[in-house]
């Protein structure tokens, strides 16, 4: 033993506290005592020691009783019981409550030395055990920093790949139209010059469009909540996308509750969410081949008439509707049932938003009938002061 | 002799540019904006090339290419595909349809990933319609 393994002896015999104390002291144990079941627990809390050594017929607590209390403080330490002749049926009890061993009196120094030899490697080896788990517990947790790391760099490597699409896309059609406007104006063609100059409109709309939902999901735009008319954003919302959804041929139309109340929210934020939905509301319209009808896209305001939220909005659109097997990609970053009209960025940042205001998010389509988002926010529980935190 | 060409694209602008780009290099432009309408305007008019795009609505251009492979009349007319899907998925998927129905569709003449350089575009056309002559 490197350091002196420590050992509390209890016993109300003083002859054999002081016969057996040498005795163990030879053995190259620190040897505590105490001479009554009182006395050994007060030992065995300054003292810590790892096994204990303990008569079991004590006046006033008894070995048992003390047996119990030493494990309820530290169910580690290991208990052997002295007993003396027709004391088995308490030997016997005691190993129920978890002694380690028990030795009879007269005391043999072998039998002892057996089994304070037995109770150490009890102790050696729940020591070994421990570390181990701790080992293992340190070794997951370096493994999980080592995959966070990882998936967080195969992240960054997914926006950085996804981003580098968008942009060539978006290049790419400036670079026809850029094309176009130069034919046209080469040749004085005005259809050229003016089919042209839509396409370069188009794609700057875009790059601005994508530039805004980058900022907003990088968080660089921080919610400014204030207390606001939801209608007041729709009529925004509305003013803006007229003339897009007027060159698509699509009708935009308006079903605002006069009835809202103000509510707190973030009126930049929703704005751009409601742009994102008429949009592609607009865009799926403009897909019409796959329906025969006139393209109609309505934004509707009302009040959820539950107890969790205030305001709420339904972009609703007749236009080709979104199938099945893409309805659990819709909210990923880079997805995009646009093709190389999107940048997969607008509903990521939709819902990004919507979350932020404490919402919800829905969607329902019907492919070839249409589809429906709906958002649901200004929760009860909170003001807006309340949702910035 | 006719200088037909055929775009089918369901993106307005991505049809505006190439029959711009057509028009202004000497050809005819013809323009579809799905598969169905596409392979409608390639029966009548027998363009001498055709260019398209893979998603589209109705009929997407796996299927619409197919078709024209199959129909006697336009199965020589070349093809150049022009699509924001990757060359080799839609390779992939005409081995796959091949195999699944047990046909020999031959690959396109020319595959072109969105978004097409429009000097890139012109000469692909060129190189085609110069190996066909």
């Amino acid at each position: 033993m490197n350091v002196k393994e420590k050992i509390l002896l209890v016993d109300d015999e003083e002859g054999i506290r002081k016969v057996l104390g040498i005795s163990l002291s030879d053995k190259g144990y620190d040897v505590f005592t105490a001479q009554d079941g009182e006395g050994a627990l007060r030992v065995f809390k300054e003292t810590k020691p790892s096994v204990v050594l303990t008569d079991i017929k004590m006046p006033g607590m008894d070995g048992i009783e003390l047996l119990g209390r030493l494990k309820k403080e530290d169910p580690d330490t290991e208990v052997i019981m002295i007993t003396g002749h027709g004391e088995m049926d308490l030997a016997i009890k005691s190993l129920k409550y978890e002694a380690t061993d028990f030795v009879t009196k007269p005391i043999n120094d072998d039998v002892l030395e057996i089994a304070l030899k037995r109770a150490y490697e009890k102790i050696s080896m729940k020591r070994q055990l421990r570390d181990y788990t701790q080992n293992l517990e340190k070794l997951v947790k370096e493994q999980s920093a080592k995959l966070v790391e990882t998936e967080r760099a195969a992240a960054v490597g997914q926006t950085v790949a996804g981003l580098a699409h968008a942009i060539k896309n978006i290049a790419g059609g400036l670079r026809g139209g850029v094309f176009v406007v130069e034919k046209g104006m080469e040749l004085g063609n005005d259809e050229y010059l003016r089919q042209g100059w839509d396409m370069v409109k188009t794609d700057v709309a875009r790059i601005r469009a994508m530039a805004l939902d980058l900022l907003n999901y990088a968080k660089e735009r921080i919610p400014d909540y204030k207390l606001y008319d939801p209608n007041g954003v729709a009529r925004e919302v509305l003013a803006l996308m007229g003339p897009r959804a007027k060159e698509y041929g699509v009708a935009l139309e308006a079903d605002l509750d006069e009835d809202l109340p103000d509510v707190w929210f973030d009126p930049e934020g929703m704005h751009r969410c409601l742009t994102n939905l008429v949009t592609n509301a607009i865009d799926a319209c403009a897909d019409i081949t796959c329906a025969e009808r006139d393209g109609r896209v309505v934004l509707k305001s009302f009040a959820p008439g539950n107890e969790q939220y205030r305001a709420g909005y339904e972009v609703a659109d007749n236009g080709c509707g979104i199938t099945e097997e893409m309805m659990p990609k819709l909210f990923q970053s880079f997805f995009s049932t646009k093709g190389t009209k999107g940048t997969g960025l607008g509903l990521m940042t939709t819902k990004k938003i919507v979350d932020e205001h404490g919402g919800d998010i829905a969607v329902q389509s019907d492919p070839g009938k249409g589809t429906q988002f709906v958002i649901r926010f200004a929760p009860m529980d909170h003001t807006g002061a309340a949702s910035e935190a | 002799m006719e200088q037909k060409v055929l775009v089918v694209d369901d993106e307005l602008h991505m049809r505006n540019f190439m029959t711009t780009l057509l028009e202004t290099s000497g050809f005819e432009p013809l323009a579809a904006e799905d598969g169905v309408k596409g392979l409608e305007l390639a029966q009548t008019h027998k363009p001498i090339l055709v260019i398209m795009d893979v998603m589209m609505p109705r009929e997407s251009g796996i299927e619409m290419y197919r078709k024209l492979r199959d129909d006697p009349e336009l199965k020589d007319i070349p093809v150049i595909v022009v699509s924001a899907v990757a060359k080799k998925t839609f390779f992939h998927s005409q081995t796959v349809l091949n195999q699944y129905r047990g046909e020999r569709i031959p690959e396109p003449a020319a595959y072109i990933e969105k978004p097409p350089e429009p000097e890139e575009l012109l000469e692909v056309i060129h190189s085609t319609l110069g190996g066909e002559g």
